[in-house]
């Protein structure tokens, strides 16, 4: 039924879950979010959660992880070994997930669109060979807890965008780790929206392997009430003259925590790099808490890299004009959020995916101004 | 129009105006001069609304009406405007975004109907055209880049959309070389009106050159020391605020 090549990779993966355990706060890379007392005493199960594609664009290819003898393309990249708990887990406690391909330049212009949907572990893999190009929507569906391993193959010159909505759910407990590995010259263009569940955790490794191969990290968050938000990113460029950038903004009302901890590492001999990372949040409420931590790791010469982060309040002064010209006060903090978060929006290449982000936002942030 | 009696002012629990009386009528134009500290910004965000500034003595009416116990937003849909020494910089609000909302807020506030986006363009093009406001102005971010006289002219160009009632103009010269101060004041030039009331705020007698009041008071120390015709004006700048402030009013 399965492959030999998964059986021996999910022992390795079920030895790593078993060997670490459950992640708590006194790991480093969980130090602001207890996902152990978060699952409580059900822990993570060894469920297999769902996936569902709404139309598959003509030139997607797609396979189905449950069934037999996958083609080449999934035995020579699914499952690469990992040390990160949760991504060891959605492989070891999973039977099943999805994965598309698509073949050498082929340019998809129609939307992918993904739903991960109810409770449990799986797998997606998504290979983009090279010179081809595809923009992905990833839609977050409702569970008290998902756990999705999430790989992504970028060939050369290969483009690929990565939308990912995920709705307001008060009970939620999300977790994904995303991990994208980049050929020479290849892009990848990722945006994280979310509106604030219980739990919600995004991490994502980015590894550029070859030259000009560019990555550009964005996100925003509107959180109320009890939601934690964290966002993880390790972006490592390997080689030389690669480019990566981030760009994370939450706004956090209640008594909402937003975490951002981003890690940019720049290998030895990766002389030339360029990275760029900056994570800034606005507290609406005493009670409302952010974690911003950029990272920076640098073994090679020559780089350019910045990082910043700044947490502040509704700026009084800004207020004020708008509602001297007559702008409603819940009106004029509603825009200065929006202008807020507006320059992370932008970084959307996708013109009517942008719009849709927006939408969203505003109605989101409708409720909290 | 307007009538403040007694004014007493205080700003994190330190009175800053002591006592101010002064009234201005329909179609007439008052200047406030002082020196730095004497109070004349304070008067501005007063009237304005802003927060933090406690009035713990005297009135402020507005045609009438309590003008305190009305949120800055109620104030300018009902015709009170302040244009201001620093305007804010709001990356991420479009000026032109900026100005429908604006003007549509005030609008729904007095019950009438929003005007869409093509009338508002159409509206604002024709005023900027007048104070040299370009389209490319329009289209940036509120003031984000602005040098000051594009800021300043932004400012009037703001209360020849709106239309208000009375005006108050706070240090609009401050910043601004001789052509731009020329051009701002030919813009609140063509808006003095019958109807309309306007309060120039301002540290020099040059503005007044260009924007002749009808009524001038002097400022110090929380309190008018003295007031005077147009005339007032070129005695302060012969002999200084000095002398006047030591003058019994």
């Amino acid at each position: 039924m399965t492959l030999a090549l998964n059986l021996d990779r999910k022992a390795e993966a079920a030895a790593v879950v078993h060997g670490h355990g459950l992640p708590h706060r006194r790991i480093e890379e969980w130090k602001y979010t207890d996902l152990k007392s978060a699952l409580g005493e059900k822990g993570l199960g060894a469920v297999t959660a769902g996936w569902l594609v709404g139309n598959l664009p003509s030139g997607v290819e797609m396979f189905d992880l449950a069934q037999p003898d996958p083609p080449a393309w999934v035995m020579n990249h699914f499952a690469r070994p990992t040390q990160n708990v949760m991504r060891a887990a959605s492989l070891a406690l999973s039977a099943g997930g999805v994965a598309f391909r698509v073949p050498k330049g082929t340019q998809i212009a129609d939307v992918l669109k993904l739903d991960f949907s109810g409770p449990g572990h799986v797998r997606g893999l998504l290979v983009l060979e090279a010179g081809a190009a595809l923009t992905l929507v990833e839609g977050v569906g409702i569970a008290d807890f998902r756990n999705v391993g999430f790989e992504i193959v970028l060939g050369e010159g290969a483009s690929l965008e990565h939308v990912r909505i995920s709705p307001e759910d008060g009970e939620a407990v999300l977790v994904e780790e995303a991990s994208v590995h980049l050929a020479a010259r290849a892009r990848y263009r990722a945006h994280f929206a979310g509106f604030g569940s219980k739990l919600s955790r995004m991490e994502l490794e980015i590894a550029l392997e070859g030259e000009g191969a560019q990555a550009h990290l964005s996100g925003v968050a509107v959180l109320d009430a009890h939601a934690h938000s964290d966002v993880t990113t390790h972006v490592i460029h390997r080689v030389g003259n690669t480019n990566s950038t981030q760009l994370f903004k939450h706004v956090a009302s209640g008594s909402a925590r937003a975490v951002y901890q981003g890690k940019v590492t720049v290998a030895k001999g990766a002389d030339g790099s360029d990275s760029n990372q900056s994570a800034k949040a606005l507290l609406l409420g005493d009670a409302a808490e952010a974690d911003l931590k950029p990272e920076l790791e640098i073994f090679a010469d020559d780089v350019k890299c910045a990082h910043g982060a700044a947490v502040g309040d509704l700026d009084a002064e800004s207020l004020f004009y708008l509602r001297a010209r007559g702008i409603p006060e819940s009106q004029a903090r509603g825009l200065l959020l929006q202008a807020f978060l507006e320059d992370a929006v932008a970084e959307i290449g996708h013109a009517d995916l942008r719009e849709l982000v927006r939408t969203e936002l505003l109605t989101a942030l409708r409720a909290i101004a | 129009m307007l009538e403040i009696k007694n004014l007493h002012v205080a700003v994190d629990g330190k009175e800053i105006l002591k006592g101010l009386s002064l009234t201005i009528g329909a179609g007439e134009v008052h200047a406030i001069m002082g020196p730095n500290g004497s109070g004349k910004s304070t008067l501005s965000y007063v009237l304005a609304g802003r927060a933090g500034y406690d009035i713990t003595q005297g009135s402020i009416l507005y045609n009438g009406e309590d003008l305190a116990a009305l949120a800055p937003e109620q104030r300018a849909a009902k015709g009170v405007f302040l244009a201001m020494q620093y305007p804010v910089e709001i990356p991420g609000v479009t000026t032109m975004t900026f100005l429908k909302t604006a003007l549509n807020s005030q609008r729904r506030a007095r019950g009438e109907s929003d005007i869409d986006a093509v009338g508002v363009l159409k509206l604002v093009r024709a005023k900027a055209k007048t104070l040299n406001v370009s389209e490319e102005m329009l289209k940036r971010a509120l003031n984000v880049g602005f040098s000051g006289g594009e800021k300043k002219r932004l400012e009037i160009l703001q209360m020849a959309i709106f239309e208000p009632q009375l005006a108050i103009l706070d240090e609009t010269d401050s910043g601004l070389d001789i052509d731009a101060l020329r051009l701002v004041a030919e813009g609140v030039n063509a808006l003095r009106d019958p109807s309309r009331a306007m309060l120039v705020i301002t540290h020099y007698q040059r503005l007044l050159d260009y924007i002749v009041p009808d009524r001038i008071h002097v400022l110090a120390k929380g309190r008018i020391v003295a007031e005077g015709g147009k005339e007032l004006a070129l005695e302060l700048e012969a002999k200084g605020y000095e002398h006047i402030v030591k003058e019994p009013a």
